[in-house]
């Protein structure tokens, strides 16, 4: 039926229950290899399957894949780990200490979504008041701002939470200097200084923080559930998942009531609300009841909360794979348009899409970078 | 089963249903789906000697060729590469549809595969000992490839040279030898035997043709061989055929520079690189007679390892 909600990917099932990898067919394989490459979770099925199993009890051809997926992941590890050595210096130099957001503080704080995981750039989060300090600081240090053009500056820096994304002259990584954890132009925007308060030094003599246990939690449903690009969603969810079962065993009911309490304050309850609908749907979290009451104070009207949860499954699972496409695909561009809804006012998001539709400079990188590709292959 | 085995007008239904063609080629295997004609005869002509999983449980990257679902499938028509679903590069004219596919299966290799290092190489060998030969589009890798295989030489690969992060010996695709523009006619004129396909017009490289790769070399594809000689083409025109020693550390720093998964690998990569530097004799290598560089590298005898 059109209105029925879509099962759990093959791929969402085994990071469920990931005793379920030793005993995949290579049929199966072969789809949970297809899944976890396009949500990048090479890595984490490795991982996985070496802690559930062992990797000898892996069929013969995927083996290698995954060997090579755990690979890139602990080579990005260490990569990050270097680039946050370096950040640390650049910006203890004029004494700021930022805490860290999204992959880099996994892969610091070693949370248990951790290993296996892979992460492109840094992400930090400074006051609002010291943005600006931070950007200079971090230009004398070879950090470059990126998208040039004058709408594109004006959209960050007006608008949006974070400064354009930052590109090391030498080292090449990329840097997101965010000072909240949504857009300036959202209805209510959260108290971003609640987050730095609550933020805990990681405790390796390095001096940089990462946020709270909830706040780390409800960063991840924020992120996710405010985004219009899902490629990688069940990843996200994963991590969300990963984060709230091991946060929930280590502090039991604290973890709940910090999580419910924060959320409330700083307005994002229903991002909450709906990352664990999905996770619990998909992964199986476990949620006490009364936490699932609380927020279903802030769940929308019941047939709302059925379109969204149609959007969110189908948009979560994986496109190639899909046994439905199409509706795989109206989720995804329901997601893009929700996205934008949420995070601008109506008479913004018409001008900002009326430039990007007409005005906007086309985007030829994107297009180089794919005809150099086949330059390169043949 | 060979490719050769299944029927034309067979092997064209299945590579337009929804299981495709499992194609074997070395260490993988490809789905292949198409309804694209032009990529049926190409598969027909060049890959019949390779061989094909009846009924694939396994497949290491699932590709599809076919027409855009937009108004491009009939007006100035073009054509898509997708693997996994997603379109990876620029839409081509319809009519280059088969070397965009040859394009994209190497593609597929050197954006997933990290549990092998991998160079971008032409590879060919002689008894079990390898030629690698690593340099940029336009040295005439891969006219020198073609030269050598035509001549005896057993063909790994024309682009990717796939070092076994363990053994340290080289595994060969045995898919066809990619010829550019004028190394077309050279190649007919030089192996009028070797079987080479209809060129296609107008690519991004210019005119392009592809060698079949020899039986021999196809049924040997996944037998390792050991690195012998790293030699670092150049076409020059007018040139005489020189071959000079390069000093291995030089040797070391240019074949990482055409390495695609170096830095995935961290210092695993680092020491296979180094040891197959080691185990190899290097050289600079200028020619522009085929002839004479084919009888060049066959007089070579190879170090003692």
């Amino acid at each position: 039926m059109p209105w029925s909600l879509p099962p759990p990917d093959l791929l969402a099932s085994c990071l469920a229950q990931p005793a379920r990898l030793a005993a995949l067919s290579l049929r199966q394989w072969a789809r949970v290899l297809v899944q976890a490459r396009e949500a990048s979770l090479l890595g984490t099925v490795c991982h996985l399957a070496e802690t559930h199993g062992g990797l000898e009890s892996v069929p013969e051809p995927v083996r290698g894949h995954l060997w090579g997926g755990r690979m890139a992941a602990e080579r990005n590890a260490e990569a990050i780990l270097w680039e946050l050595r370096c950040l640390q210096r650049e910006l203890g130099w004029v004494k700021m200490q930022p805490a860290l957001l999204k992959g880099a503080a996994y892969v610091a704080a070693q949370t248990p979504n951790a290993p296996g995981r892979l992460c492109n750039d840094v992400d930090i989060l400074v006051p609002r008041a010291e943005i600006d300090r931070a950007e200079t600081a971090l230009r004398w240090m070879g950090w470059m701002t990126t998208h040039l053009t004058a709408y594109d500056q004006r959209y960050y820096r007006e608008w949006m939470h974070e400064l354009p994304p930052m590109e090391h002259m030498r080292r090449g990584s990329t840097l997101d200097v965010h000072h909240n954890i949504l857009p300036e132009t959202v209805r209510r925007q959260p108290d971003a200084t609640r987050l730095l308060a609550q933020a805990r030094p990681l405790g390796d003599g390095s001096g940089a923080s990462v946020l709270a246990p909830h706040h780390m939690a409800i960063h991840c449903a924020v992120h996710l559930f405010s985004d219009g690009e899902w490629e990688t969603a069940i990843r996200d969810l994963y991590d969300f998942h990963c984060l709230v079962k091991g946060f929930s065993a280590e502090q039991g009911e604290l973890f709940w009531d910090a999580l419910l309490d924060e959320a409330d304050a700083l307005a994002v309850s229903v991002y909450v609300h709906h990352a664990l609908r999905c996770s619990r749907h998909l992964l199986g979290t476990r949620v006490p009841g009364r936490v699932i009451s609380a927020l279903s104070a802030q769940a929308p009207g019941r047939l709302r909360q059925w379109a969204l949860d149609w959007v969110f499954l189908h948009a979560a699972s994986h496109r190639f794979t899909s046994r439905r496409p199409v509706r795989h695909a109206i989720s995804r561009l329901a997601l893009l348009w929700r996205s934008h809804w949420i995070k601008m006012p109506p008479l913004l998001l018409l001008r900002h899409l009326f430039y990007k539709a007409f005005l906007a400079p086309r985007d030829d990188a994107a297009d180089a970078v794919k005809e150099q590709g086949a330059g390169r292959h043949g | 089963m060979r490719l050769a085995e299944i029927p034309e007008a067979q092997l064209r239904h299945r590579l337009a249903g929804p299981e495709g063609v499992t194609l074997v080629t070395g260490p993988f295997s490809t789905r292949i789906r198409s309804p694209v004609a032009s990529v049926a005869r190409g598969l027909a002509d060049l890959y019949g000697d390779v061989r094909v999983e009846p009924d694939a449980d396994w497949a290491d990257f699932h590709v599809q060729v076919r027409a855009p679902r937009t108004p491009r499938r009939w007006f100035r028509p073009q054509v898509l590469f997708l693997s996994e679903g997603r379109s990876v590069f620029k839409p081509l004219a319809f009519h280059q549809a088969f070397p965009m596919l040859e394009w994209g299966l190497n593609w597929c290799v050197t954006a997933n595969v990290k549990h092998h290092l991998l160079f971008h190489a032409a590879v060919v060998a002689r008894e079990d000992r390898a030629l690698i030969l690593p340099a940029p589009p336009g040295s005439g890798k891969s006219t020198l490839c073609a030269g050598l295989v035509a001549s005896g030489w057993r063909l790994l690969s024309d682009e990717l040279a796939i070092v076994d992060v363990e053994a340290g010996t080289l595994t060969g695709l045995a898919r066809p030898v990619s010829l550019k523009n004028a190394s077309i006619e050279v190649i007919r004129s030089f192996a009028p035997d070797a079987f080479v396909s209809d060129p296609c017009h107008d690519t991004l490289k210019g005119t392009v043709a592809h060698l079949r790769p020899p039986r021999a070399s196809v049924d040997r594809a996944l037998a390792p061989v050991r690195p012998a000689w790293v030699v670092f083409p150049r076409f020059e025109p007018g040139a005489e055929t020189r071959l000079t020693p390069r000093v291995r550390t030089s040797a070391f720093m240019e074949l990482a520079r055409n390495a695609f998964n170096y830095t995935v690998l961290g210092r695993l990569g680092f020491r296979r690189t180094a040891d197959l530097i080691e185990r190899s004799v290097c050289y600079d290598f200028t020619y522009s007679r085929l002839d004479e560089a084919v009888a060049t590298f066959n007089a070579m005898e190879p170090p003692s390892a």
